[in-house]
């Protein structure tokens, strides 16, 4: 694999700008609101310009690895603090430094416990960070505990409906996950005889024998599969959705279930790929059945939220079933996928997150005629809620076809199945919007304000985001398939 | 090849003409929302240009002897390349031409229809993007890109429908049609990927050259054909995805006018004749075409006769009108489905327009009420509705009576004379139904004539003003449309060199029997004739044949209960069967292990406690214990 | 020596079985310490029983630890034994299992 050493650590910049963020509100006194939330959209907008910077120079004809650092941290167990993008992190890299820059601007009205709030977010944030760009398995761990951790309290705490049930079906679910990674990752590192746990090293075809790879992918599959909220485990996935607070669901829906499929991808499919061509089908039926199962659950609900969160289901099946196509195509369209789905969702429950502040109700029959009200809210969640449809000429568009297209030729039944349900998805999001946004205006939210263009700011990012992709997928595409591509023409047949 | 000026001429033309209504789309809806003038200037300046630009590439490639094909790649990903680009033959310079010039009469006669709507711009901003997708569907280079736009169309239908979003009906019905679309489009879409997988190239010429598909195997083929025309069955409402164009009625009646009659809905049989030579390669999936035609035609002929609501007959009629150009195309006349096509473009928006002109006016859809308000005082919009109706029931020497005859002649071609009676059959229920409506608004009966139209009273003098140049705005179009109706049946030889010079022209024209020319005018004027004698005529009780077998009359009114069954379905298989199975599931058995297990623990948790008495004294004695035994364990 | 090594081990296993039972068995807070003393000093015979029969003088520096230990561990105990006792008003360990 081609690595490419970083001039500038700009990973670790990354890395330093949350951390110091962090730190920064944490020394700054309780009251002082305002200045909090200023120091937090300065920190995570310069996360955000660091990222913006190392996406765009990414080298997209050289692939391989880039922005490489490496310092030998516990040389006698291997372990060493290895950060480095390619293809496959670079977009997961991008949307967390959107999502977090974006959700930091959604919790501009927060007002309880402002300072602990955003402390932990920037804490949370790390972790994703360190998670999408560390190249050691050992950190990709505890990146992931890391993570998990301020969940648990930022639901507990800010959190809405059944906010204890849902933080600790939350914290378990994923502690399970993590119970499951922990072995493989120590099986690998055992098996490999190497005493490292860098990436790099261990993704060597043939390192492991075809029973190990089984056995390891199996584990790690499951372990992130939870994550990811692959059927059946994904129950957690809406009630924490619902549970947590606004700018958390964001980061939550957005970016943390792409941590699980970001694993799946990275470390199950990239280091045990025999282990995945074995598995590849039963990963297709559990997806498949993820997908309609998703749509059709997410029918039935009435709260907003609930719906936003089976929906992520029924598109995190999209991402599992791309991944268990073992093909080029397959890859591109379930990373890009993630993305999209990232910014969708994201867009959905920051949108939510600005009714619900002025409303005091996410039950969707107790809505109803918002666009009256607020018409360019309400346009936010709608443009959301077709991306969610799978309309072209918005990113998710182009993470389906690819899917499908992927699926048509190596599953043809789930594929058919996968384009079906799209017309379940439009049912219950379009029934979602004409009773959230149509109908005539309801007395009760009657004078409630429109979003005001510095709060809309998130929205129109996001937006803008779904857009630019949906016109331009190569943007993307040409970053995916520097990984994609390599990767797939070294897989051992 | 796109090094010579004139095809820069021609890139630059076809870029503005479906670029020019995407930016104002943008435009509208980013900045000027709350300046309606603004907004309607810049989407009608907008498509003023496409029009004008559709019309210089009609003028400049009228002799257009091959295909122009202009394609960059969008979208290279491993083993998938998805190129991007515009087609340029005769089919599409004729489509962009009727798309952009209805667009263009409807917007303007919007200026005069939605005067004053709070919605004004967002409006305005709809229409531009449906300008956009639209246009862009017929310049579509590959078919993947011809589904992205598809698809967009949709969108714009599902918003103009529901534009009026606090009406319930509205946002229903905008549901139902996208939805139902969806469904089709879903068909559409395995088609297209199927496709992909098995040549590995949606490129339209390359699919449309008998040569390239050459290796498939035909019952692929038929399945892909069937598959793809799927999407042709929702989008143009054919049977059995027919029922929500007339819910789309809810919509403001330019929308209708220009979406669900002249141009979007057509955007199937455009889609049919696109791939018309890939279509005709399965003869079997031809035949089932040609039984849908048929079927939608005339179940929708036999709604509209009993409709009261004068957009649903139109709508209707759009139904049946497009089952004609399917069965047309399905027999293999190419040059008579696209004829009709053209022709019903015109007449139809003229005929949604004029009804428009008198639901603006009077505010009801009821035939009888408008008749009883005394409608047929408005003189333009009454003289273009009977030459609209007398088109669509395809009198002489109106536009409808050529493409009609020529309809006929291709089903005349066919061995089955079964499809022929159909035809003829439906000939005559087209008059008949239309006619119906033009005589109840003609001939008022006595006893409603004495209401008066509601609006008179409350009219300021300024109020008045502009009311009065808003109706000119509506006129004009009407007065244009009317004028290509009764002039455009003439050139109809030397459309049949444009058109069928430019693709393979099926269907065995010469061979017609002279009675053939004779058997549709006569049906029409018979068809014309009952409505005269049940409608029209001094005395006339004003109700139909239908009427009087009350079990036809709720049938048809009913819609074939076509509808009621896919309420029923989506209600209890979907909503309260599988999708409440599988809620009940999440929630019982999947949550409640989870619980089960969780809780199970908890309990555990509690024996292991139940030995924990927190005694400090009995910890020692177990210490003690242990140390013992372990001592023992040493010694023996 | 004047005793014999396993005099001295016999002393202090049951000095050591005597304090094992007073702890276990009394239901008293300051009997329970009061047994635990007895076995270190147990522990501290038997240490310098060791010491003597070994010629090595390591046994008896530990018995001074043990002292040592022995005296932070009773002032330490009893304390908290006076604070438990004020909240309380019992010496009884039974109720004392807030950590149950």
């Amino acid at each position: 694999m081609h690595m490419e050493p970083a001039t500038f650590p700009f990973l670790s910049a990354i890395l330093l700008s949350c951390v110091v963020g962090m730190l920064t509100i944490m020394v700054i006194p309780e009251e002082r609101h305002v200045l909090i939330k200023q120091v937090s959209i300065f920190f995570s907008g310069v996360c955000l310009l660091l990222t913006l910077y190392v996406f765009f120079a990414f080298n997209r004809s050289l692939g391989g690895l880039q922005f490489v650092e490496q310092v030998s941290w516990i040389p006698t167990l291997g372990i060493s603090y290895f950060n480095a993008v390619d293809g496959f992190s670079l977009p997961n890299l991008l949307l967390t430094g959107i999502v977090f820059f974006t959700g930091v601007l959604t919790m501009w009205e927060l007002n309880t416990r402002v300072k602990e709030y955003f402390a932990l977010y920037f804490l949370l944030v790390t972790g994703v960070f360190g998670l999408f760009m560390s190249m050691d398995l050992f950190f990709i761990f505890v990146w992931y505990d890391v993570s998990l951790f301020p969940m648990y309290l930022l639901i507990a705490i800010w959190g809405t409906t059944r906010k204890e049930y849902g933080a600790m079906k939350l914290t378990l679910y994923l502690l399970a996950g993590s119970a499951l990674i922990l072995p493989a990752i120590i099986f690998l590192w055992a098996k490999s005889g190497l005493n490292t746990f860098s990436f790099v090293s261990l993704m060597h075809p043939g390192m492991f024998s075809p029973a190990d790879q089984k056995f390891a992918f199996l584990l790690l599959f499951l372990g992130f599969g939870i994550l990811a909220a692959v059927w059946p485990m994904h129950t957690w996935s809406p009630d924490g959705h619902v549970a947590a607070p606004h700018g958390v669901s964001m980061v939550h829906a957005g970016v943390l279930m792409k941590i699980g499929s970001f694993g799946v991808l990275r470390v199950a499919i990239m280091l045990c790929p025999l282990g995945w061509i074995y598995w590849a089908k039963s990963m297709a039926v559990l997806a498949v059945i993820g997908i309609i199962y998703g749509a059709l659950v997410g029918l039935r609900q009435t709260d907003l939220k609930y719906v936003i969160g089976y929906s992520s289901v029924s598109h995190m099946g999209v991402v599992g079933l791309g991944l268990s196509t073992v093909t080029v195509a397959g890859l591109n369209g379930a990373v890009f996928q993630m993305f999209a789905h990232g910014i969708m969702t994201a867009l959905l429950f920051s949108s939510v997150g600005y009714i619900y502040d002025r409303t005091h109700t996410k039950l969707i029959p107790e809505l109803g005629g918002l666009s009256r009200i607020m018409p360019v809210a309400s346009a936010f969640f709608i443009l959301a809620a077709l991306a969610g449809v799978g309309l072209p000429g918005l990113a998710n568009f182009w993470g389906e076809l690819l899917v499908f297209l992927a699926a048509f030729k190596v599953y043809p039944l789930f594929g058919v199945i996968g384009v079906v349900t799209l017309v379940i998805t439009a049912l219950f999001m379009l029934r979602v919007v004409q009773k959230t946004f149509y109908g005539p205006a309801n007395a009760r939210f009657a004078g409630l304000p429109d979003v005001s263009p510095w709060l809309g700011t998130p929205r129109i990012i996001l937006a803008a985001v779904l857009l630019i992709l949906g016109l331009y997928p190569s943007l993307l595409f040409n970053v995916i398939r520097t990984a994609s591509v390599p990767f797939m023409n070294g897989l051992p047949r | 090849m796109a090094g010579s000026p004139a095809y820069a001429v021609d890139l630059t033309a076809m870029i503005a003409a479906t670029m020019l209504p995407f930016v104002s789309f943008l435009t509208i809806l980013i900045a000027t929302r709350g300046r309606p003038r603004l907004s309607a200037g810049l989407s009608i300046g907008s498509v003023t240009i496409s029009l004008a630009c559709s019309i210089a590439l009609l003028a400049l490639h009228f002799h257009l002897a091959a295909p122009i094909e202009f394609s960059t790649r969008l979208l290279a990903s491993g083993g998938l390349d998805i190129p991007f680009g515009f087609l340029l033959d005769r089919l599409n310079l004729l489509m962009i031409a009727i798309v952009s010039a209805i667009c263009f009469l409807v917007q303007v006669y919007s200026l005069g229809y939605m005067a004053g709507d709070p919605g004004f711009s967002r409006y305005y901003g709809f229409m531009s993007l449906f300008t956009w997708a639209m246009m862009s569907l017929a310049l579509s280079a590959s078919l993947l890109q011809l589904y992205f736009f598809w698809e967009l169309v949709g969108l714009s239908s599902y918003l103009l429908i529901g534009f009026w979003y606090e009406k319930f009906s509205a946002t229903q019905a905008g549901k139902k049609a996208f939805v139902m679309t969806r469904a089709g489009d879903a068909a559409f879409f395995i088609g297209l990927l199927l496709l992909f997988v098995h040549t590995g190239d949606l490129s339209i010429a390359h699919l449309d050259s008998r040569s390239a598909l050459s290796g498939v195997s035909p019952s692929f083929l038929t399945l892909s054909a069937l598959l793809i025309f799927g999407g042709i069955v929702g989008k143009s409402a054919q049977f059995p995805l027919m029922t929500w164009l007339p819910d789309a009625m809810e919509g403001p009646t330019p929308v209708s006018a220009l979406l669900h009659s002249a141009t979007m809905v057509a955007a199937g049989v455009y889609l049919f004749a696109r791939l018309f030579p890939f279509f005709s390669m399965s003869s079997v999936a031809m035949t089932v075409f040609l039984a849908i035609g048929t079927i939608s035609m005339l179940l929708a002929s036999t709604m509209a006769i009993v409709s009261r609501d004068i957009k649903k007959v139109w709508a209707y009629s759009t139904i049946s009108q497009l089952g004609f150009m399917i069965m047309a195309l399905g027999a293999g006349g190419y040059f008579a489905g696209v004829f009709h096509l053209t022709t019903h473009a015109g007449f139809k928006a003229l005929l949604f327009l004029c009804s428009g002109v008198f639901i603006h006016r009077y505010e009801t859809n009821d035939i009888y009420e408008l008749s009883r308000f005394g409608a047929r005082r408005m003189v333009i919009p009454t003289v273009s509705i009977v030459l609209g109706a007398a088109a669509l029931s395809g009198l002489p020497p109106l536009s409808g009576y050529f493409s009609k005859e020529a309809i006929m002649g291709s089903l005349a071609a066919m061995h089955n004379p079964l499809w022929l009676a159909a035809g003829l059959a439906g000939v005559f229920l087209t008059a008949y139904y239309s006619f119906r409506v033009i005589f109840i608004l003609l001939f008022p009966r006595a006893e409603g004539a004495a209401s008066p139209p509601p609006q008179e009273a409350g009219i300021t003098a300024g109020g008045h003003a502009a009311h009065e140049s808003g109706y000119r705005a509506m006129a004009w179009p009407l007065i244009i449309l009317s004028a290509v109706s009764v002039i455009f049946g003439f050139f109809k030889t030397s459309f049949k060199d444009f058109i069928g010079g430019g693709a393979a022209a099926g269907g065995a024209a010469g061979m017609e029997p002279s009675w053939l020319h004779i058997a549709p005018l006569a049906l029409a004027l018979a068809g014309v004739g009952l409505a005269w004698v049940e409608f029209g005529r001094k005395g006339a009780k004003q109700i139909g044949f239908v009427d009087r077998m009350p079990v036809l009359s709720r049938l048809f009114a009913e819609r074939w209960y076509i509808d009621r069954f896919y309420g029923l379905v989506v209600e209890f298989v979907i909503d309260r069967g599988i999708s409440r199975l599988c809620s009940q599931n999440d929630r019982k058995v999947i949550d409640g292990s989870i619980d089960g297990i969780c809780e199970g623990t908890v309990e555990s948790g509690w024996v292991v406690a139940f030995l924990q008495t927190g005694m400090i004294q009995y910890r020692l004695l177990a210490i003690l214990g242990v140390l013992a035994l372990l001592l023992l364990c040493f010694y023996f | 020596m004047i005793a014999p090594f396993s005099h001295v081990l016999v002393v202090a296993g049951i000095l050591f079985a005597l304090g094992a039972f007073c702890a276990v068995t009394r239901r008293n807070l300051i009997m329970i310490v009061l047994g635990i003393e007895i076995m270190l000093n147990a522990a501290a015979i038997a240490f310098v029983g060791g010491s003597l029969h070994l010629d090595n003088l390591d046994g008896q520096t530990f018995v001074l630890f043990i002292l040592a230990v022995a005296a932070t561990e009773v002032s330490v105990g009893l304390a908290i034994i006076v604070y438990a006792f004020r909240r309380t008003g019992s010496f009884d360990p039974a109720d004392f299992n807030l950590l149950r």
